[in-house]
């Protein structure tokens, strides 16, 4: 339970919080963000990474002493509902604030740590994640892009896919085998490796929606110095389960909620009045409901305690299925009016339950490291 | 909405730990089938002398919270037996004639089940039960249960039918509602942890059931459900507007959990001395009320 401090404390952030919102959200970008084109698209988000800097919201939950604000997780749920809820813009930074930085936090070096925080939190630097390739995709552990040892650092060859931000990433995450000789899991490392250099060419993916999210990126002999890989020569495996952990829980959960939400909402708009669905729409909204409360639940549990894992554990499954679900009875019901929405949000969500791992791995991590069933 | 905490409070976290121990301490981690139709392994004495029937009575800022209560019953529906502590909770917060009677409470209430005019009480069949005639006023007395008949559906909630049916309050209804949402989520965590206990141990081609997939993810799901089902209850008992609609998920969710318990036992699942089918039983009793008391929330 709280302490009526840490009550206090909650609702002056809420309110501070709102009123930030209130006065900063573009209003541009909440009138009229159809109409924007790609780069004053971009040019928004990316202003807003740094416009949550300046007003003391970037990094609710990481440590002070590398330019966090030395909150907890309850106040970055909080602060993505309030964003929400404000219309607010999803900043350009999201794949630095929420997979690198708890990463660099868990295996980073204090240099590493004050080297790439204060940027990735101001805004200045984009990362994208570089973990997926064609022929290691569920089986993550078999990434065949190479590191090979060289004078002060490693030459990086290999191809990297699905990832979001590379084309206008500065850093990468990137995960690469230093030793093909080593058994599985010990032959990988982690690297932060700088996107803007010769030997790093990157194609977009136009994928089944027809919208480009991701690209294909081949290194060819790219240089990453010693200085910037995480934690030791073979530990990269441990690395991306921080990493990963961090991508399938409770802040990423709570920007799909907005999402959902969203979709729910118009489903509701323009279908409430249809008897026909009174029950199949009670039930969706339930469960988009239900997405905000098992974060809500999960978060005031222990940090990294066995209950928060449970807890954690099923939240990618909950909103990947329930968002393509709202998609599909959106489809089947669609008007003349919300036919482009529901056309392109189907082909959308067909993505999410094969993004940020497939739902089948997930549904294997739950049984095995939850539940404790055999391999 | 931006809420503050879902945790439960100190005494929600006693009485569910306290009320626990009793539990594991008297069934000894027996199959329900053992003593569900027979006797309670846990006696009425043993709870009402350690006062929890009245830890639901509000008196001052020190009393329990819905989202206490709902610790507390989501520790006893983990382990199943046939005493009326949940009936008696929510009547005694809700009604004063009730917290004054000395011994168990309960009420009756129409379902769907039921012809009209007749009500289902929960552990309306143990002898001298008194239930709750109307919750909207503080001088109606408690009437003695005079069953029409057993409603031998759920053994673990010894319930009849009776001519006579609660009067409710919304707020009544509301946290009986979300209460058994929270008992079934108990419930349900036990079966999925019972199924997952079976599927280590049962061995076919070589290798526990656990290790393959198709029951992994069953499994998995189950888990979910569980997990989902928790999370229901807790929302309801947070948020009074969508406390039935929550409480009614809730359980549906639960069911299916032990569904999948039961696929996953295979064979023995379906049989009556493996017991699932008395969680179900329960649980599916629980649903009828909760939307039985949907006219009132």
């Amino acid at each position: 339970m709280p302490t009526t401090q840490e009550r206090n404390a909650r609702e002056v952030f809420t309110s501070a919080a709102r009123v930030w919102l209130q006065e900063n959200v573009p209003a541009r970008w909440r009138e009229n963000r159809g109409s924007l084109s790609e780069k004053e698209t971009d040019e928004i988000r990316h202003e807003w990474d740094r416009q949550l800097h300046r007003g003391g919201f970037a990094g609710l939950s990481l440590p002070k002493e590398f330019g966090g604000q030395g909150l907890s997780m309850v106040e970055e749920v909080i602060f993505h509902d309030l964003a929400a809820q404000a219309q607010a813009p999803d900043g350009l930074a999201r794949i630095g604030r929420i997979l690198t930085a708890p990463s660099l936090i868990g295996h980073g070096t204090d240099e590493q740590l004050a080297r790439f925080l204060p940027k990735i939190l101001n805004g200045d630097e984009i990362w994208c994640q570089g973990f997926s390739e064609p022929n290691a995709g569920s089986d993550l552990a078999g990434v065949s892009c190479r590191a090979v040892k060289v004078d002060g650092g490693y030459l990086i060859s290999g191809r990297k896919t699905w990832t979001s931000f590379a084309k206008m990433a500065h850093r990468c995450l990137l995960l690469a085998q230093t030793d093909p000789s080593a058994p599985r899991h010990k032959n990988l490392t982690m690297f932060l490796l700088d996107m803007k250099q010769p030997g790093v060419n990157i194609s977009p993916i136009k994928q089944a929606s027809g919208l480009t999210h991701f690209a294909e990126v081949q290194f060819d002999d790219v240089f990453v110095s010693d200085a910037d890989r995480v934690s030791t020569e073979g530990s990269g495996w441990k690395v991306a389960m921080t990493t990963l952990m961090n991508e399938r829980g409770g802040v990423e959960a709570t920007s799909r909620y907005v999402e959902i939400r969203s979709d729910m909402d118009l489903l509701l708009a323009t279908l409430g009045d249809r008897p026909d669905l009174r029950k199949q729409l009670d039930e969706l909204d339930i469960r988009v409901e239900l997405v905000h409360w098992q974060v809500s639940k999960a978060v005031d549990l222990e940090l990294d305690s066995p209950d928060f894992f449970r807890a954690t554990s099923i939240l990618k499954l909950l909103w990947s299925e329930l968002w393509q679900e709202t998609s599909i009875l959106g489809l089947e019901n669609m008007t003349p009016e919300t036919s482009d929405h529901w056309r392109l949000q189907y082909l959308e969500t067909r993505a999410s339950s094969i993004y940020s791992g497939s739902n089948e791995i997930q549904r294997n991590i739950i049984s095995e490291r939850v539940l404790g069933l055999p391999r | 909405m931006t809420l503050l905490t879902t945790r439960p409070g100190e005494i929600g976290l006693l009485a569910a730990g306290a009320i626990r121990s009793a539990l594991v301490k008297a069934t000894d981690q027996a199959n329900i089938s053992s003593y569900i139709e027979g006797q309670s392994p846990l006696a009425w004495s043993d709870i009402s002398d350690a006062g929890w029937d009245l830890v639901g009575v509000t008196e001052d800022d020190e009393s329990a919270t819905l989202r206490d209560l709902v610790e507390i019953a989501k520790a006893w529906g983990e382990i199943t037996v046939q005493l009326p502590l949940l009936t008696t909770i929510m009547a005694k917060r809700h009604s004063a004639r009730a917290a004054e009677h000395d011994g168990p409470v309960t009420f009756s209430i129409p379902t769907q089940a039921l012809a009209a005019g007749t009500g289902m009480v929960p552990f309306g069949h143990i002898a001298h039960m008194h239930m709750v005639a109307d919750f909207t006023s503080d001088t109606s007395s408690l009437v003695a249960v005079q069953s029409l008949t057993s409603d031998i559906f759920a053994p673990s909630l010894r319930a009849a039918h009776s001519s006579h049916i609660t009067t409710f309050t919304a707020e009544a209804a509301r946290e009986i509602s979300v209460v058994w949402a929270a008992e079934g989520s108990g419930i349900a965590k036990r079966a999925v942890a019972d199924a997952v206990t079976y599927a280590k141990q049962r061995m076919q081609f070589g290798k526990p059931i656990g290790s393959f997939q198709a029951v992994k993810h069953h499994l998995s799901n189950a888990h979910m459900d569980a997990e989902q089902a928790e999370t229901a209850a807790v929302w309801g008992s947070l948020d009074p507007t969508n406390a039935h609609r929550s409480a009614v998920y809730s359980l549906d969710l639960s069911i299916r959990a032990v569904e999948l318990a039961i696929q996953v036992h295979g064979g023995i699942g379906f049989t009556w001395e493996m017991g699932l089918h008395f969680y179900l039983r329960h649980l599916i009793t629980l649903r009828e009320m909760v939307t039985g008391l949907g006219d009132h929330a």
